[in-house]
């Protein structure tokens, strides 16, 4: 992935007359290889080699996105199915008037915002700490980019553990270092749940950062870095107006994907609170999931459809507002 | 969506495992739901006694994880096909059967001569609505988990026998400083099933037994006067007697508060004996069980849980699948499978046994000998409105631990869902 990200930058490098894909020997590189004429024959060659690949991909991902899809509009219990009739938008009514919809709304961009702002920061630092080179830099690697191979949901239980009010790791060593004299009841408390699902968040999400990042920050030649230091420019300066500049695509997608991936990711929380205490701590995600367990898939699809409908809006939003800047 | 399509596709996959081979060998898919290591080797070991003794019938056990097995075995349902045989719950018997994926198996029940070895409770459950859509395995009964040693230091002579006597007793063990607590107080999942064994307790004299939320007038029981004086100090006993984190306290954090020692007092299944017993923090001299806790009425309701064995109206194996489930309902296949999984029998005399009569289950013993005080009664749990009820329940009990809503708000919410389900029926 990090190789399509940078593409940007680094494909200057095959215009140095590497020959191309269908290049005769012998013709200058520029010359464009004549066409292959299009006969029925060769759409049909065509066609076999590609319907496979999309009876697949209709049949696995189109077909139940459809079909869940509908199942929005429909009266779709599981109480009883016998009676899946069309409802219109009777579903995405119960969602917009359930009192719960508002907190919800909330703790989505509370849960978006508050993850990735730490985790873009941390996962840079440590991106710019893994560049340099030292000894045991890949046992460290290794260990910063551990977390990412675990299950979202192994990693909420865990925390689930470390933050218990009575007997986890967390306040006792609080207590043991004298913040605290007793136990807070991290998970009982709409503040504080919150809070600490956020934390595991960030643990979890920093390794993406600082993968990405990384991945980044080695296609930058060191030849700019010798320039501006031979310039005189410090540290900052040429973070801000060397290395950042250069990556600024990757990091911008990274931050799209990430924003896309934290609103779709109810794992963690499921796992701490599943959503409580009282619904502080839901998401739209994982509302959902509250949604399949009471057995209405028409309401949990109707929520689907939402959290797609939103993120196309950013990622529209997002892309645009970066168009216009590099436009500037 | 997306875990839609995975759910087809393992359907898929999974459907056709059970079939007819060319000697004629009948081979039966079996699903598990509530899953566990232990049991499934038991039930493994049972099923290959039962190939032994049906040389013609195989059977594949498959065993998915507990928290999800309930809906793969939906997903196998709905596909109508690879299910022969399947664990069917109190909880999962309305949706199923009204869907019409349970098959109805009084025909092959027949003349069974194991009819007459269950306890009136078994038979009753196996024959409700005039259909027998699952044979009970066994039945999950309350009892007080205690810590003996708390109690004897606290200045108490013996076990709380009421809510009120639970209450004054969890006050005086409660001791935040040393991480020590009264009850384990259940505000996470399924926090509403202690809530409403209160409620019954309190109203017990007018309960209606057969549908243990109703009182015999017609009404929902959560709009009794003596309903709110049960939640109110129900509330009281965590406000007073609990941990505070217990708002987010579900079943693991229950176990784990009992067994880690710093909890005197739980109310739990009889599964958790076992799980009690491997506890290393306290011996088995500290702890024990005591009765279900009665109310002002003197009584206590028992709402038996229960699972079973049932057929999928989709199997070509109907007859094969009764086999089976006969042979794991009767005789010496079910007196280990009930002991192996510390479950209430479903055999008559197979309480008799020496097992049910030592240390942790001797209070079960004792709420047997008295069915005036510990009244046995069937929950509503087979209605399809269920797990909707259940999700609303516990996020409301959590909105009154942290001052959202009040407990008159609480109870008059509850009657009016009931109420309203009840007349749409």
């Amino acid at each position: 992935m990090s190789l399509q990200l940078k593409t940007t930058k680094e494909r200057p490098s095959n215009a140095a007359g590497a020959p191309g894909p269908g290049t005769a020997p012998g013709r200058p590189a520029a010359t464009r290889p004549r066409r292959r004429a299009f006969t029925t024959r060769r759409g049909l060659v065509i066609l076999a080699f590609m319907l496979p690949a999309a009876i697949f991909v209709g049949v696995f991902t189109y077909y139940p996105m459809i079909a869940g899809s509908q199942m929005a509009f429909r009266n779709w219990k599981l109480s009883n199915l016998t009676d899946t009739s069309w409802v219109g938008l009777g579903n995405f009514v119960t969602v917009f008037t359930d009192p719960a919809f508002g907190v919800i709304l909330g703790n989505s961009l509370l849960w978006v915002v508050a993850s990735i702002v730490p985790q873009f920061v941390i996962g840079f630092a440590i991106a710019l700490w893994l560049r340099r080179r030292f000894r045991f830099r890949g046992v460290y690697q290794a260990l910063i980019f551990f977390p990412w191979a675990i299950s979202g949901f192994l990693i909420g239980i865990l925390f689930r553990w470390m933050f218990n009010g009575e007997f986890g790791v967390i306040n006792d060593l609080l207590m043991k270092t004298g913040f605290i004299d007793q136990g807070i009841p991290w998970l009982a408390e709409p503040g504080t749940a919150m809070f600490a699902v956020i934390v595991a968040n960030v643990w979890y999400g920093v390794t993406f950062f600082a993968i990405m990042i990384l991945a980044a920050l080695q296609s930058v030649p060191d030849e700019l870095f010798e320039a501006a230091a031979l310039d005189g420019a410090g540290k900052v300066r040429t973070l801000f107006q060397i290395t950042v500049p250069y990556i600024s695509t990757t990091l911008a997608l990274t931050v799209l994907l990430r924003v896309i991936w934290i609103f779709n990711f109810p794992d963690i929380i499921w796992a701490m609170t599943g959503g409580g205490p009282a619904n502080q701590t839901h998401i739209i995600t994982t509302w959902m999931i509250t949604m399949t367990q009471k057995g209405d898939y028409g309401v949990a699809s109707a929520l689907g459809l939402i959290v797609v409908a939103l993120l196309l809006v950013f990622s529209a939003f997002y892309l645009m507002a970066l168009r216009t800047r590099k436009e500037v | 969506m997306a875990g839609l399509g995975i759910g087809l596709a393992a359907s898929l996959a999974l459907s056709g495992c059970s079939g007819t081979a060319d000697d004629g060998t009948v081979t039966l898919q079996m699903v598990e739901s509530l899953t566990n290591p232990a049991r499934t080797e038991l039930l493994e070991t049972l099923i290959g006694e039962f190939e032994e003794e049906n040389p013609g019938i195989k059977v594949e056990l498959v065993s998915p994880p507990t928290d999800q097995a309930d809906q793969k075995i939906q997903q196998m349902l709905q596909s109508g096909s690879g299910v022969d045989v399947l664990e069917v719950r109190d909880l999962t018997v309305g949706p199923f059967s009204t869907n019409g994926w349970l098959a109805d198996m009084t025909e092959e029940f027949e003349g069974w001569s194991g009819w007459d070895a269950l306890t009136d409770n078994a038979r009753n459950v196996a024959t409700a609505n005039d259909a027998t859509y699952f044979i009970p395995y066994g039945f999950y009964g309350i009892s007080l988990f205690y810590r003996t040693d708390l109690v004897e230091q606290a200045g108490f002579d013996g076990p709380p026998e009421s809510w009120e006597d639970l209450l004054e007793q969890a006050e005086a063990i409660q001791d935040p400083a040393s991480n020590t607590f009264g009850y384990a107080f259940r505000g996470g999942k399924n926090g509403y099933s202690n809530a409403a064994l209160i409620i019954e307790a309190y109203v017990a004299d007018d309960l209606d037994l057969e549908n243990a939320y109703r009182l015999k007038n017609g009404d929902s029981m959560f709009a009794a006067p003596e309903a709110l004086e049960a939640i109110e100090l129900y509330f009281d006993l965590f406000e007073r007697a609990s941990p505070p984190s217990s708002v987010a306290w579900g079943y693991p954090e229950m176990v784990e508060g009992f067994s880690n020692g710093s909890t005197a007092f739980l109310l739990q299944d009889p599964e958790v004996i076992a799980a009690v017993q491997q506890s290393t923090a306290i011996t088995e001299e500290q702890w024990t069980t005591a009765p279900m806790l009665v109310g002002p009425t003197g009584k206590a309701i028992q709402p038996l849980a229960t699972a079973g064995w049932g057929t999928a109206e989709a199997s070509e194996h109907k007859e094969e699948a009764a086999k089976l489930i006969q042979f794991l309902s009767e005789g010496d296949a079910s007196i280990r499978f009930t002991e192996g999984n510390s479950l209430v029998p479903i055999l008559d005399g197979a309480e008799d046994a020496e097992f049910y009569k030592t240390g942790a289950w001797e209070s079960y013993l004792t709420m047997n000998a008295s069915p005036e005080t510990y009244i046995t009664a069937v929950q509503p749990r087979g209605v399809a409105w269920w797990t909707e009820w259940s999700e609303k329940a516990d996020a409301e009990i959590q909105q009154v631990l942290i001052g959202q809503l009040t407990p008159e708000e609480l109870l008059a919410g509850w009657d009016a869902y009931w109420v309203e389900k009840w007349a749409s029926e």
